[in-house]
């Protein structure tokens, strides 16, 4: 009688644990099948976007006319973003520099660019038709190459990835077979998806960048234009972080090395107590600055936040003005700019952060001084009320100056700045000095912390 | 004169006078009274809202005013400059009020919330620096937005924090918890320009990492337990 008892309770856990089994096998099925999904649908959507990209350059090589020319440039520019997006989305081992990312990032960017070009009455040199024409040589083998892969893909049931060693190879029986056909530029066919995607880029690396101006033109980072010249040692360099920390209110410090950094504005990086700063080995200033120190409850308002900051400033040997401040609750952040003969250059910042507790300097961060500053010359073509007619009518202007900005790609505009209200919402507007042309917009939005400009 | 009182209409005054009382409860307002260890109602659970939303979280908002809101109202209050005393008197309230209020433009309408890419940005700091020192966290947060202004990487946060095998802590789901304060603060940071890690694209933790890829690329500089690389 007991024995039954068990038996049938044992076919019941068994019965059980196996309709389990099978709804977990079944879920995980649906699961594997939408992932599946997903990435045929971005691959599809790639290949897709290619084809129609590759069209769209074939025709804004033969418009004539202005308009369908910038229509065509246009396409060329989303064609080739939506083509970026589904490209990131594709499965791949790992994530890492793609020149197949940056070819469609530089198409898109160098359509653009002459679009806004024609756009604003300009024209394209033969130089850049020839550049235009070059970028579609190049999109062809892709296109095909992609192709073939998604063909691939149905007579060779091609994987997503390429295989993880089996637990046999990863003991050491059964030898590697994992191909490595892009990494030693064979063009043995690609085991998956992946590795004929990334047969492509090694392709398309060997390949010379192409040149133009645009925001994504190049990826190299400047040589920094605004370090002191010559190298200093690591013993100057503690003196310096020492002279530093002291004007910040730290009396008697030795401040701890804590290595090197490298890059263009590489340095020795120094540590005491909770703060961390770090002097360039260019030059011997400090680059960065950040203390991390707990602080206490605030005993000042930002308006007093910012006059001590103009003494920390001077203290420190910057003649600087500040500008925008953002609220972080214990301590406020401002950036300060160079101001030269009423011309704000924005480039040549400073960031500071000032502790609302004590007013002391928290944080600073001159990276972008050190990169961007150098002597200008300017010369202006349009007088301000010149540049004051070409607004939209109604603007109403609060401020305006002279001013430098940064357009994407390290590049640099002489500008008339003018701050003002149009319809209930207020903006900054760039007009080029030289030009006329209207550079930039920024619609100012008051966030709980502080002015934002998007 | 005999007054003459129709039941139906004290009935109506009752009823009348309760659903006011009533409601002045259900609706108490946050900000009405102090609120501290062992209040509960509609208001702390409020409170409980606008802290997680600015990265205090203190698991569900439950409406109950445990030592876990008030650790959160503590942290709050350090990072705010605030009196830390673990209650949520009218000062702390008028700080989470203002920092969870909404954007406007220059004439003062509402515009939501202006700057929606920092909350992804901030998961991402989160899971993958949870730990590390600030400046590890803001230089984790620079890494992504220099890969937006880098030609090889796609042109959004979403776009390369989904990116297959981008981040690990997208593929074993950390990404999907709450930020931390730090974390929602090195996000708004970085967004806003600041980069301490001279200008990195990726960035490993050496002790983990036998990525033969990312030990090949030029390394910059070591920030808490991250080497930060071109």
């Amino acid at each position: 009688m007991h024995r039954k008892l068990w038996i049938g309770a044992l076919v019941v856990a068994l019965l059980v644990s196996l309709g389990w089994g099978i709804n977990e096998y079944r879920l995980a099925g649906e699961y594997r099948l939408l992932a599946e999904n997903n990435n045929h649908r971005a691959l599809t959507d790639f290949a897709s976007h290619l084809d129609q990209l590759e069209t769209d350059m074939a025709k804004s090589d033969v418009v004539s006319s202005p308009t369908q020319k910038i229509l065509y440039l246009s396409q060329i520019s989303s064609k080739s973003d939506a083509a970026l997006k589904d490209f990131a989305q594709i499965p791949a081992d790992q994530a890492g520099l793609s020149y197949m990312g940056e070819f469609l990032t530089q198409s898109s960017d160098f359509a653009k660019t002459l679009t806004q070009r024609i756009a604003g009455g300009g024209t394209i040199s033969a130089a850049e038709e020839k550049t235009l024409r070059d970028i579609h040589e190049r999109l062809v083998p892709v296109n095909q190459k992609v192709q073939d892969i998604m063909a691939r893909m149905d007579t060779e049931n091609l994987a997503w990835t390429d295989p993880k060693p089996s637990l046999t190879q990863r003991l050491g029986f059964g030898g590697t077979q994992i191909a490595e056909a892009a990494a030693d530029g064979s063009e043995a066919p690609a085991k998956s998806v992946r590795s004929g995607l990334d047969q492509l880029d090694a392709s398309l690396q060997k390949l010379p960048p192409f040149s133009y101006t645009g925001e994504y033109a190049t990826r190299v980072v400047q040589k920094p234009l605004g370090l002191p010249s010559g190298n200093v040692t690591q013993a100057q360099a503690q003196g310096v972080a020492r002279d530093f920390l002291n004007k910040v209110g730290y009396t008697n410090t030795t401040p701890e090395f804590a290595g090197d950094s490298q890059g263009p504005l590489g340095g020795y990086m120094w540590k005491y107590k909770e703060a961390n700063l770090e002097v360039s080995h260019q030059g011997g200033v400090v680059t960065y600055y950040r203390d991390q120190r707990s602080i206490e409850p605030k005993t000042m308002s930002l308006e007093e936040a910012r006059s001590k900051a103009k003494k920390i400033l001077q203290a420190l040997g910057w003649q600087l003005v500040l500008t925008s401040s953002e609220d972080y609750g214990s301590y406020v952040q401002l950036d300060a700019v160079a101001e030269k003969d009423g011309v704000r250059i924005y480039p040549d910042k400073v960031r500071l952060m000032i502790a609302l507790d004590n007013g002391q300097l928290i944080g600073l961060d001159a990276t972008p001084y050190y990169a961007f500053h150098q002597t200008r010359t300017y010369p202006t073509k349009v007088t301000m009320n010149q540049a004051v007619q070409k607004l939209r009518p109604n603007f109403k202007v609060v401020e305006s100056r002279l001013a430098v900005i940064t357009k994407p790609g390290n590049q640099e505009v002489y500008c008339y700045e003018f701050r003002g209200r149009y319809q209930e919402e207020e903006y900054l507007l760039y007009l080029n000095a030289l030009t006329g042309a209207e550079e930039k917009i920024q619609r100012i939005i008051m966030t709980p912390r502080g002015e934002y400009l998007q | 004169m005999k007054l003459h009182v129709r039941p139906w209409r004290v009935v109506l005054t009752i009823g009348l006078i309760l659903s006011i009382a009533l409601s002045g409860i259900a609706y108490a307002a946050l900000g009405d009274r102090l609120l501290g260890r062992g209040s509960k109602g509609p208001e702390v659970k409020e409170l409980q809202t606008k802290l997680a939303q600015l990265g205090y979280g203190m698991g569900t908002a439950d409406g109950k005013f445990g030592s876990k809101t008030e650790a959160a109202v503590r942290k709050f209050q350090k990072d705010h400059g605030l009196r830390v005393d673990g209650l949520a008197g009218a000062n702390t309230i008028k700080e989470l009020r203002r920092l969870t209020g909404q954007s406007t433009n220059a004439s003062g309408k509402a515009l939501g919330n202006k700057n929606i890419d920092t909350n992804l940005l901030a998961r991402c700091v989160n899971a993958e620096a949870r730990g590390e020192p600030y400046e590890g966290q803001l230089a984790v947060a620079a890494v992504i937005m220099n890969r937006i202004a880098d030609p090889a990487f796609p042109k959004t946060v979403a776009d390369i924090v989904y990116q297959p095998k981008a981040f690990s802590s997208v593929d074993d789901g950390q990404i999907n918890l709450p930020p931390s304060a730090a974390a929602l603060r090195a996000a708004r940071e970085a967004v806003n320009g600041s980069d301490p890690s001279g200008g990195a694209l990726f960035f490993f933790n050496p002790a983990k990492t036998k990525n033969k890829y990312i030990w090949s690329r030029p390394q910059i500089k070591k920030i808490g337990n991250h080497i930060f690389t071109k």
